[in-house]
């Protein structure tokens, strides 16, 4: 049978899902106690949802394991006994402490330090140097005087013995000399020689 | 309904901490509807324990990343409904139903009434998109807003499919339903 609205017909599938506000509700049931075609149409709507409502809801095979599952293992800064004892007054009162003289010491303003003096290596490597020379100068020195005296040592034992070798021969010649002048002034005078 | 999502919202807040037992218990209270909710769109028992354990280990992951605790139940479905819809997309090139699709149905032959059966068929002739939204609005409850939310579709398209679907069970169910008229008068 039809609904006498022909152009506004009732929704009815909205009515009996509850997708309608009161106003719209209470203006359709009151057509509909006078409208044989929406009576109708309301009864076969509502027998239908009554029919679904007769559906079984299945009962769970076997209950969702996840519980074991290493997934749900919570981080070490989920686990809960990180933040009671975070909450704890002592440690949130040390942690704060400890925390207050962090602070300070980063923004304290850092103490003026005089630079460390450049270090000046090639002076110090001249410096060295001319060390070194003085004493290897001093060094040659001492051993080129000590070779000298012990040359000139020898060159006058050596100087002393020639010269008196020179003066023995020099003394040997002369006597050698005389007595031959001695002897021919005696043969030319013929005194006591024979 | 207020006292739960005070509590569930307790509960994922003790999760964010660390608490794997709260989570444990979020589970627990939800899993039921999201498997049945699975279960009615896959058609399979041991496919939708499959994507239920893991829509729960997705949510586990990402409820550091859930904005609003109160919206807990559409931010749920919308991983199962993106994940049943995962799977649905793999099946489709194969082109057959699952082979535990009698399975559902012997099931359900358990049940003595005879309208629990017919539903279920006739929930299965539904287009996916169809049968998800009624599933959503008649058996989970959620909003027009929520199922937008949920869907990813703007809220008339929601209203669509709800509708469409919810007429043509209206068609298919008409006999089981007059039966029912009948018995009662």
């Amino acid at each position: 049978m039809n609904c006498t609205l022909s152009h506004a017909k009732p929704d009815w599938n909205a009515y009996v899902l509850g997708e309608m506000d009161r106003a719209e509700r209470q203006r359709i049931e009151a057509h509909a106690s006078a409208c044989t075609g929406c009576q109708q149409d309301l009864a076969a709507t509502r027998l239908t949802l009554d029919s679904m409502a007769a559906l079984r809801e299945e009962e769970i095979p076997r209950r969702i394991a996840f519980v074991s599952d290493k997934v749900f293992e919570p981080s070490f800064w989920q686990k809960d006994w990180w933040r009671k004892m975070f909450l704890r007054p002592s440690f949130a009162g040390g942690a704060l402490i400890a925390g207050a003289v962090l602070a300070h010491g980063w923004m304290r303003p850092p103490v003026a330090v005089a630079p460390p003096p450049a270090v000046d290596v090639a002076a110090i490597e001249a410096q060295v140097s001319q060390k070194l020379q003085a004493q290897v100068n001093e060094s040659v020195q001492a051993a080129v005087k000590q070779a000298v005296a012990v040359t000139r040592q020898q060159d006058d034992r050596r100087t002393a013995t020639l010269l008196a070798a020179a003066e023995r021969r020099y003394a040997e010649t002369t006597e050698m000399l005389s007595k031959q002048v001695t002897r021919m002034y005696a043969m030319n005078s013929g005194v006591g020689v024979r | 309904m207020i006292f739960r999502e005070v509590e569930d919202r307790d509960l994922i807040a003790r999760t964010r901490r660390g608490d794997v037992e709260a989570y444990n218990l979020l589970v627990s209270r939800w899993e039921k509807r999201v498997f049945n909710y699975l279960l009615r769109l896959v058609n399979h028992r041991e496919d939708a324990m499959d994507v239920a354990q893991e829509v729960f280990l997705k949510a586990y992951q990402g409820l550091v990343k859930l904005e609003d605790p109160d919206r807990f139940s559409a931010w749920l479905f919308r991983i199962a409904h993106n994940e049943a819809f995962s799977l649905l997309r793999k099946r489709r090139p194969e082109g057959d139903m699952p082979a535990e699709s009698a399975a559902f149905g012997r099931a359900s032959t358990m049940m003595p009434l005879e309208t629990s059966l017919a539903v279920e068929r006739a929930l299965m002739e539904l287009t996916e998109d169809h049968r998800e939204a009624v599933l959503l609005k008649v058996y989970q409850g959620f909003k027009f807003e929520e199922m937008a939310e949920i869907l990813g579709c703007p809220v008339s398209t929601v209203k669509s499919r709800v509708y469409a679907g919810f007429e043509q069970l209206k068609q298919t169910l008409a006999p089981v339903s007059g039966r029912a008229v009948e018995k009662i008068s």
